[in-house]
């Protein structure tokens, strides 16, 4: 079975949008500055609703990681056992993404991690790995 | 509000894997005990609350508290649905 | 809470409250799972289970614990399980052995460190004390209790290490009812997963930050232990029926009704329990409810 792919919706299209340019965009807020994720229509620090994009750098370190050794969907059962990990970005945002390209016996909460850009499908979609020291 | 309320009844229903039996059926029986083990009347359910929601499952309604009420024959003031 | 708020408002006389789910042998609950965030469905990221264990996994880094404190949990809440014949795993004996032959789900969680999924209903009744004085059970009153909720997905939570809705509940529980936490005699606590049980009771102030580790080892919540916690054998063990798992045993108990598990000399407490603690949690510890219970 196929994996699951993005779905597209008014509030995430920017994101996607993004990703087919190969860039990690976030929605800035005009008035606060704060870096919002997940997207949002209005800013949750200060309640206005005008925005920019920013680009992120794909530098951040690992918040908390897990390892799936269920399948809980088909699609992900050649895959395991795979990493999901929660990833705090330097410009602010936590990300909710997979650590790839790595044995997971070498993964630990607070290490460098960079983007790496998975081209499976018809979009790609930002992943992660260790950032060499 | 400090002990003004109480808890006066608590029904069980059979519990693990049980085949055959729609969420709905749960709901009724764990109410009807619930009902019988405070030994009240049955009239005197004014408010009728179905903690959680799940997506419903194959050949079986959506759980809601109207649902429960007409299937308990009761006609409540209050109806909710929700956790905690 | 919200049967209180109706009660308080003069809408309502009794109140009854349902749970009911064919969680196990329908499809109810696959639908749920896969019907989840499609934005974290891309990166294979599903259900409950994952988003507590990215919390958990955090505790480990922050704490030092893990499943060397979590296997006190599972061994413990079963231990309560083989002694209620109504528990799912009644007959199930879980050793330190069988904990760490668990299988993985989702890693720092075992399959122990997971929530039974059951088939079943509970249900319960609120009502005025007034009301409850001249029904036939011995009274059992809501003491106390306070909700909390701080309502973010994990990629914007910061709580999930603590404090999270449990500590400002639980501090409203405790100043309704007028009392502190070391008059309370048992815990009933949502336990969806071990870690669920250790954070809670770590911001309600059983123990300070980081404390767990020492806390749960010395056979503190199994019977016989100081604190005794989750005595049906809970969310794990007895069976899921949601927060109705943890008021429902906590009546129970308060009712000593409880046979071979109930707290008292039956399971070598000085006396019976007056004051028990409730939890309940939904969410990835997204909401909170604290219910502070006693028999009058």
């Amino acid at each position: 079975m196929e994996k699951p792919r993005p779905v597209i919706g008014p509030d995430n299209a920017f994101f996607w949008e993004g990703c087919k340019r190969r860039q990690l965009v976030f929605q800035k807020c005009k008035s606060c500055g704060h870096v919002r994720w997940p997207p949002a229509h209005v800013c949750p620090k200060c309640l206005e609703y005008d925005w920019e994009e920013i680009v992120s750098s794909g530098q951040g370190i690992i918040y908390s990681y897990v390892i799936y050794h269920f399948p809980y969907h088909p699609g992900f059962r050649e895959e395991l056992p795979y990493v999901v990990a929660l990833v705090d970005l330097m410009e602010g945002p936590r990300v909710l993404t997979n650590i790839i390209e790595c044995d997971s016996s070498a993964l630990a909460c607070d290490l460098p991690v960079e983007i790496v850009w998975d081209e499976e499908g018809e979009i790609p979609i930002p992943k992660f790995r260790l950032r060499k020291a | 509000m400090k002990d003004k309320y109480a808890i006066v009844g608590v029904g069980y229903t059979p519990q693990g894997k049980l085949p055959g039996r729609s969420s709905l059926s749960f709901h009724l029986e764990a109410g009807v005990n619930a009902i019988q083990d405070a030994g009240i009347d049955p009239k005197e359910v004014d408010g009728i609350i179905c903690y959680r929601h799940f997506p419903p499952a194959s050949g079986e309604k959506d759980v809601t508290p109207y649902l429960v009420a007409q299937h308990l024959g009761l006609k409540p003031t209050y109806l909710a649905q929700d956790a905690n | 809470m919200h049967a209180v708020g109706v009660l308080e408002a003069g809408f309502c006389r009794a109140v009854l409250i349902t749970y009911g789910h064919s969680a196990r042998s329908s499809d109810s609950l696959l639908k749920m799972l896969t019907s989840m965030n499609a934005d974290e469905a891309v990166f294979g990221h599903f259900g409950a289970a994952a988003g507590y264990a990215l919390a958990a996994r955090r505790a480990m880094h922050e704490f030092g614990t893990g499943p060397e404190t979590w296997k006190h949990i599972a061994i413990s809440q079963r231990k309560w399980a083989n002694l209620n014949p109504q528990a799912v795993t009644f007959c199930e004996p879980m050793t330190e052995e069988d904990y760490f032959n668990s299988p993985w789900v989702v890693e720092p969680f075992r399959r122990a460190d997971n929530c039974l999924i059951t088939d079943g209903g509970r249900a319960i009744i609120v009502t005025t004390v007034e009301r409850a004085r001249n029904l036939r059970h011995p009274v059992v009153s809501i003491m106390g209790m306070g909700m909390h909720n701080p309502s973010a997905e994990v990629t914007m939570a910061t709580h999930l290490t603590g404090p999270t809705g449990a500590k400002v509940a639980g501090e409203q529980a405790l100043r309704m009812a007028g009392i502190t936490i070391e008059e309370i005699d048992a815990c009933e606590i949502y336990d969806c997963f071990t870690y669920t049980v250790e954070i809670t009771l770590q911001d309600y102030g059983f123990f300070r930050r980081g404390e767990g580790r020492d806390w749960f080892s010395e056979g503190t919540i199994a019977p016989g232990g100081r604190l005794p916690v989750n005595t049906s054998g809970g969310l794990l063990s007895e069976a899921y029926q949601m927060g109705l798992t943890p008021l429902s045993e906590a009546v129970m108990q308060l009712r000593r009704c409880c046979g071979m598990r109930q707290l008292g000399p039956e399971t070598g407490m000085k006396k019976y329990p007056e004051i028990i603690l409730c939890s309940d949690n939904g969410g990835i510890l997204q909401t909170h409810a604290c219910y502070v219970l006693r028999r009058m």
